[in-house]
């Protein structure tokens, strides 16, 4: 990437990342809350405990992977949320039947990526909109997990939680290094190099950047569309694999913990600009309000969905690339 | 047994507003050549804010015109960022979701204390007919898919319209402002959505839940791939939705009924019918469809 177009980036996201705070004081302001109290302790409790921020962190990676990845092939994939239940649920009922970390983990991205496949299918052989397909997945796991967890397969101790993962097939921290987080890690530098310095991945950007030219140099636009979708997914279900090996040990009848991730996910691509480091460090950003939000909940009884709120504003900021572009650019001029 | 369709039939015509609102906004606004997923956050808000207004004044319409307002607002914003400052339409339509959501659920919070719905509100009374109830907005529903209909494809403004979503630099040859048409197209789209939004709370349900659109917006896209992006379809295509939403509260019911058995874990295996049925439906209908050609593109004048 060029340094021009670097910086210019950059800018994107720190203008994006200034009118979502300023947007979000004027929200809260409104509401009757101090903007700049509840700023403080969002970043003084959200970013204070390392080994928590990454645990959190670990699945929103993962999803924010999910997305990224179909984006650059040009697929819009907005299911990160369904990929990430599946994911979630077939590790562990893995994980509770053979008591293996390792093909649980295996068996969730397999599941992911299924789901993700499926949704790039559609749209390959049938022509749907990947959005509303996806959707309507979403919709679709969500009950059914739902129902499994709530009907099936409870834990008879406490109806309210599924079965748990059995002690030995958990995933524990290492120290203070967090296991989780460095698989995340390692599998966010893998799809860096598969994107960056492989066949493959140049097919998936060409084909992304432009369809007719991907057809004219002879790869196939649909064969990429499949491929990205069936990586993508394969991130999503890694991600619900590793939260609940990792952290949750089970999944709650109401989903609760594993609900949001990968919408959370499709802002962590935009703001990582779809790149797979970008992303590592987006996810830690936004990780850092989402527990920033909880904290100020407790502290002031302003209620979590902040960070929902400010990622909405800091998503559409990140639409309009054009305005930056021509404000970097005036900037530029200027400075001749 | 007649007693039972009678009670879908009703069921039918009360889900199927929301969705023929949206969706024949939608259709005006995509024939103009923008697409705005963001129908999901219009939902959310709109209830929102009608909630507010018809708690505070006791008046359900004022709540719908609310609603309204509210619409029209989200489409500014979405026509400003789309239109004019040729933002990535998807991307704004994703974060306008999600901002809708968070500070729906921030305002509830700050208001009325509770994370989950607000006090129940004023509705706008039922028109029943025999033993068939459904509400004066589903009339309004039939009514401005046909207008939207006439308009589009019998005035000329409508040939305008229908001219910047297919190919709009022929349009600007022809003397038409593709960015005005496309803002209003947009803004108008909205203000419909935000009228069934508004529907949600003072039409149907009576109070604001943290889930109260529950996928609404995006069945509403999927209804105006369904109709072919023709707004007499958008009609049909409501009512076939809104008939998967009817059974899919009407089943459980009379399982209870009938087997005397209280299915609580197995409610949430029923709420998948819509979606399935959705996902059914366009992936059968779907490959026949025809996209305005400039659908999602930002016009830049050259």
């Amino acid at each position: 990437m060029p340094n021009g177009e670097l910086v210019g980036k950059a800018f994107e996201i720190v203008m994006s990342l200034a009118i979502a705070f300023s947007v979000g004081a004027i929200v809260l302001v409104i509401l009757g809350y101090n903007p700049i109290e509840v700023y403080a302790i969002l970043f003084k409790y959200g970013y204070g405990n390392v080994k928590y921020l990454m645990n959190k962190s670990t699945p929103l990676i993962m999803t924010g992977l999910a997305f990224a990845i179909p984006s650059i092939a040009g697929v819009f994939n907005i299911g990160g949320e369904s990929q990430l239940y599946v994911g979630a649920f077939t590790a562990l009922m893995t994980a509770y039947y053979t008591n293996n970390p390792l093909l649980a983990l295996i068996v969730g991205a397999l599941a992911g990526a299924c789901l993700g496949w499926f949704i790039g299918a559609l749209r390959v052989y049938r022509g749907i909109n990947e959005v509303i397909t996806a959707i309507m997945v979403n919709w679709v796991f969500f009950y059914v997990i739902t129902y499994l967890i709530a009907g099936v397969f409870y834990n008879p101790q406490r109806p309210h939680e599924s079965i748990p993962v059995p002690e030995n097939a958990r995933i524990k921290p290492i120290g203070d290094l967090s296991v989780i987080f460095s698989i995340a890690v390692i599998v966010a530098l893998a799809y860096y190099y598969l994107l960056y310095y492989t066949d493959l991945g140049y097919r998936l950007r060409v084909s992304g950047l432009s369809p007719s030219s991907a057809r004219y140099a002879g790869f196939d636009p649909s064969k990429a569309v499949l491929t990205s979708m069936l990586l993508g997914g394969a991130a999503a279900g890694l991600g619900g694999a590793l939260l609940v090996l990792g952290i949750t040990y089970n999944i709650d009848d109401m989903l609760s913990a594993v609900y949001g991730l990968g919408f959370t996910g499709i802002g962590i691509g935009l703001l990582g600009r779809n790149h797979p480091i970008g992303i590592i460090f987006s996810a830690l950003f936004l990780s850092g309000l989402i527990i920033g939000g909880q904290w100020v909940e407790l502290k002031t009884g302003a209620p979590p969905e902040l960070a929902d709120t400010l990622m909405g504003v800091i998503v559409i900021a990140l639409a309009i690339p054009y305005v930056y572009r021509m404000i970097f650019r005036k900037l530029a001029e200027g400075r001749q | 047994m007649i007693g039972d369709i009678l009670n879908i039939i009703s069921n039918t015509l009360i889900s199927m507003v929301p969705l023929t609102l949206a969706g024949v906004g939608e259709i005006i606004t995509e024939k103009s050549g923008v697409v705005n997923i963001g129908l999901e956050g219009i939902f959310i808000l709109s209830a929102f804010t009608s909630t507010v207004v018809t708690f505070y004044t006791g008046n359900p319409y004022l709540g719908l015109l609310v609603g309204v307002i509210v619409g029209v607002l989200s489409g500014i914003l979405h026509g400003l960022i789309s239109v004019y400052l040729k933002g990535d339409q998807i991307i704004a339509g994703v974060g306008f979701n999600s901002f809708a959501y968070g500070i729906s659920l921030l305002a509830l919070v700050s208001l009325w204390h509770s994370h989950g719905s607000s006090p129940s509100v004023n509705k706008i009374p039922m028109i029943i007919v025999g033993s068939l109830s459904f509400s004066p907005l589903t009339i309004v529903a039939f009514l401005v898919g046909f207008a939207a209909w006439w308009w589009l494809y019998k005035t000329p403004g409508g040939l305008r319209l229908r001219a910047c979503g297919e190919d709009p630099r022929a349009a600007e040859a022809m003397g038409v402002n593709v960015y005005r048409v496309r803002f209003y197209a947009t803004v108008v789209g909205s203000a419909l959505t935000g009228l069934g939004g508004a529907y949600l709370v003072v039409g149907w349900i009576g109070q604001f839940t943290k889930f109260i659109s529950a996928g609404r917006g995006f069945i509403a896209l999927a209804n105006v791939a369904f109709s072919n992006w023709n707004p007499l379809m958008a009609i049909v295509g409501g009512l076939l939705f809104g008939f998967f939403e009817a059974l899919s509260i009407y089943i459980p019911i009379k399982l209870q009924e009938m087997t005397g058995r209280v299915f609580t874990a197995e409610a949430s295996l029923f709420r998948t019918i819509p979606y399935l049925a959705t996902l059914v439906v366009v992936a059968i209908i779907m490959k026949k469809v025809k996209m305005p050609r400039a659908l999602g593109k930002p016009y830049i004048k050259e």
